[in-house]
């Protein structure tokens, strides 16, 4: 592993042709490109472009279906993370990943053998200095006797990057380094990054900050849809044809088409049924305001860790507000509970179907009434649901929404993730609310399942209820939204309205606030 | 048995393979009822004196109580909640009534009331804890069984506290009286069936029972439906509070004094009686039918047990080794779909 010499410039690692199927998705479709050694390469790509799958096929964290991995030239079998790890790529992953009660020193050497003691027992004082010796390297003033969970998000990231050199890495993934760091800090970050380089160390550098890889990379990878549509050095790139790459024309074009052939333009003129003033929570969503009126499919944009859920969970009351107001057809709402919401008119689809959206043992039926149960009752006085008006309603609600289930009595566990999430949807238009927000509403969704909730988007807002849309499928809101408000880190930064609603536009507006 | 969603049992055919006969099916799905049944013909085997009437009547008494605590039990069980302070309460609340009557004079109905108070406060501050201030139940409910042992010990020195001359007939009625002559069942039989049947309408018939079993499935998909997941859990500790008190009513009535013991053995019962009830239902859910079965399982086994001599350290052992075979059945099941 040491010692091996390497000309400039010479390849280090290879992904030759890898493909990677999820059900239903095809993450990564034959990318091949080349990481040459002591060489800063960018990687970007919108949520869901394929960087992550990627990078866990080059972890060892996941097993591509097609293709294989070149390093230095010679065949690399990675069946598990550790085999990276032995290999020589190390990786700093967006969510730390160390271990916050121990000390900075243990988690320096964490899985990389401990010094020991007659055999058993662990040198403490080697361990420190080893660890001390790395961080010294990063000219991190970080004492390695501190427990990890005391550290910034800064520090924090230097202890996984010191890591990486103990274990003697040869390339360094840095995915999104950069969040929740200071001006400063990501200065001392580039810095270490460069020296690294220098000593003939490769890194590739994720980030959604194209400021940070104009300014530290030397050659910039996009990913959209899976696939490599770009590899080129950054010097022959722009702002402008870098946003390009990374938004794409075919798909834009389809989801304009759709939007002119559906006639979507500006917001029906009608009464407002939701009015947020202000709102801001302890999850990041700082000082949102907006309004949503009668007939009208508002959506939300943004980035990963924009703050969309955060605001819609906000609103809806499933999280604490600290400030700010809520009015749902003038009714104002306290944020006790959804309870408090759901009575006022507003229902929240949310994002994770199986651990927010649906009870997984319970059957399609009574997931379809849980919200609505009083209205099944066996007598108007009596809190018993009536199996039989349970399943009629829940029959139809199949029959709508063509929900792919033996029966009604199936446990909702057993259907597949599209299903699923027709049946959250199901219990929302059964409970009969005035605003809906449909979180994400897409994911895991195939194409045709996709165009059957657009369509019951455009039915509700055709019925004269409010529709809030939050996606990271930025061409969706293109296709079906009136107007769209884009948010960065916990602010609305931006908002386009009918034929300003466009693919590129949304991107430029996500792109242009860090 | 009475799942919320379907209260009936596995319909025959119903969208599964028929590939003939599959035992291991069979087994893991009634296990439980296929053990019971077995015991049952066991024992009136061994012994004939295991099936005569007077015995059993006196063993459905003994079990009275037992089934109390464990349909409190299965309420918060099925919404993902543990109390270890059932018996704790029950043996404070026991010695406290007794201890009002005999010792103060105090009118049996009063007394009684006074134990209601103290349940329902002891079992709404484990709901407060657990629930609102967000503490886990395992071991917030420890500390409050321990709490109330050690009051239970404090109030009466740690003695039995007989009253067998101070209690009023009226109130022994409660624990050997038989109110109808048809059946010749004792009062805290008809008490426990009727708060059986109370249980399982709350649980599988009625709006709150859904939502129960939702917040057992989970209680972030409960709370954004807009089910009062807090206030849910709380009334399940205050529900074990009443139960408690009308475990700790009828066993002193039938026994005329406030037993000394930390009741551990009890509190294992009661559990086990739940566990066996969840593993005897089609999709291993605490139920009031199944809890009930459980309870009538083990005062079999411990009334075969008894009959044939064995010692009470015996039948601890049997009563293990048949949870252990009644989850190991259920696993299989489990791990085979």
């Amino acid at each position: 592993m040491t010692g091996a010499t390497q000309d400039a410039h010479a390849s280090l690692l290879e992904v030759v042709g890898a493909t990677k199927h999820y059900p239903g998705v095809l993450a990564v479709d034959d990318v091949s490109l080349s990481i040459e050694a002591g060489q800063i390469v960018g990687l970007v790509g919108k949520n869901g472009a394929g960087k992550s799958t990627l990078i866990k096929i080059i972890a060892g964290a996941e097993q591509a279906d097609e293709g294989h991995l070149r390093l230095n030239g010679e065949r690399l079998e990675l069946h598990r993370p550790h085999d990276a790890t032995v290999a020589g790529l190390a990786f700093v992953h967006q969510d730390l990943q160390d271990v916050g009660d121990l000390s900075v020193a243990e988690n320096v050497m964490l899985g990389l053998g401990y010094p020991r003691r007659m055999g058993v027992l662990v040198d403490w004082a080697e361990l420190r200095r080893q660890a001390a010796d790395a961080l010294a390297r990063l000219e991190a003033d970080i004492d390695p006797r501190e427990p990890v969970g005391d550290l910034s998000a800064a520090q924090q990231r230097l202890v996984m990057i010191a890591r990486g050199l103990v274990q003697k890495a040869r390339l360094l993934v840095l995915d999104e380094p950069s969040a929740s760091l200071t001006d400063e800090e990501i200065e001392h970050l580039f810095a270490v990054v460069r020296r690294l380089r220098d000593d003939g160390i490769s890194v590739v550098y994720v980030s959604h900050r194209l400021e940070e890889i104009f300014e530290l990379t030397e050659r910039v990878i996009v990913m959209r849809n899976g696939r490599l549509v770009a590899d080129e050095p950054t010097e022959s790139l722009d702002r402008a044809s870098l946003i390009f790459h990374i938004a794409g024309r075919e798909h834009a074009q389809t989801a304009v088409q759709r939007r002119t052939s559906r006639g979507i333009g500006d917001r029906p003129d009608t009464e407002t049924v939701l009015e947020v003033g202000g709102v801001s929570a302890e999850t990041g969503v700082r000082d949102c305001s907006f309004d949503v009126r009668k007939g009208e499919i508002l959506g939300l944009g943004g980035l990963m860790g924009s703050g969309r859920t955060e605001l819609v969970r906000a609103v809806f009351g499933a999280d604490r507000r600290q400030e700010g107001t809520v009015r749902v057809n003038g009714t104002p709402i306290f944020g006790r509970d959804p309870a408090e919401s759901m009575a006022a008119g507003l229902a929240l689809l949310p994002e994770e179907r199986k651990t927010q959206g649906n009870i997984m043992d319970f059957s399609v039926r009574n997931n379809i009434t849980l919200a609505s149960l009083d209205r099944h009752r066996i007598g108007r006085r009596v809190p018993a649901p009536s199996g039989r008006s349970e399943k009629r309603a829940a029959d139809a609600r199949i029959g709508r929404l063509s929900i792919a289930t033996p029966d009604d009595r199936q446990l909702v566990r057993l259907l597949s993730g599209g299903n699923q999430q027709k049946v959250v949807i199901a219990k929302w238009l059964e409970q009969g609310a005035d605003v809906l927000i449909f979180d994400e509403p897409t994911i895991g969704v195939d194409v045709d399942g996709k165009e059957g909730i657009y369509d019951i988007m455009e039915e509700l807002a055709a019925e004269g209820k409010a529709v809030v849309f939050i996606s990271s499928e930025f061409s969706e809101l293109v296709g079906v939204c009136h107007r769209v408000l884009v948010l960065s880190e916990g602010r609305i930064v931006g908002e386009l309205e009918a034929e300003a609603v466009t693919e590129p536009a949304i991107v430029e507006i996500c792109y242009s606030q860090h | 048995m009475s799942e919320p969603a379907s209260p009936s049992l596995s319909r025959p055919g119903s969208g599964r393979r028929s590939k003939g006969f599959d035992l291991l099916k069979f087994v893991s799905r009634y296990g439980v009822v296929i053990t019971l049944l077995a015991s049952i013909l066991i024992f009136s085997i061994l012994n004939d004196r295991f099936l005569e009437a007077d015995g059993i009547r006196t063993s459905l008494n003994l079990g009275s109580p037992l089934l109390m605590l464990a349909l409190g039990l299965t309420a918060v069980l099925a919404m993902g909640d543990f109390d270890l302070s059932v018996t704790g309460l029950q043996s404070a609340a026991g010695a406290m009534v007794v201890i009002l009557i005999v010792n103060h004079d105090w009118t049996w109905w009063l007394a009684v009331l006074a134990g209601l108070l103290l349940c329902v406060f002891a079992g709404s501050l484990n709901g407060a804890l657990v629930s609102y201030a967000g503490m886990p139940s395992f071991i917030t409910t420890l500390a409050t069984g321990l709490i109330l042992i050690g009051v239970r010990y404090e109030i009466a020195d740690g003695r039995n506290i007989t009253g067998s001359r101070d209690l009023p007939d009226i109130y022994r009625d409660f624990g050997v009286g038989k109110p109808e002559p048809w059946l010749e069942l004792n009062t805290p039989v008809w008490i426990a069936a009727g708060l059986a049947i109370l249980m399982w309408l709350l649980m599988s018939k009625t709006e709150m029972g859904r939502y129960m079993y939702a917040i057992g499935g989970n209680p972030e998909a409960a709370r954004l439906s807009g089910i009062n997941v807090r206030a849910l859990r709380a009334a399940g500790f205050t529900l074990v509070g009443f139960m408690a008190l009308f475990a700790a009513f009828t066993s002193t009535a039938r026994s005329a004094s406030a037993v000394a013991d930390s009741g551990f053995s009890t509190l294992l019962g009661a559990y086990a009686a739940a566990f066996l009830g969840a593993a005897a239902s089609k999709r291993t859910l605490f139920n009031v039918p199944g809890t009930v079965l459980g309870v009538i399982f083990l005062q079999a086994v411990d009334r075969g047990l008894i009959l044939e001599g064995y010692s009470t350290g015996v039948r601890d052992i049997a009563k293990g080794c048949i949870l252990l075979l009644a989850m190991a059945f259920t696993r299989l099941g489990a791990s085979r779909q």
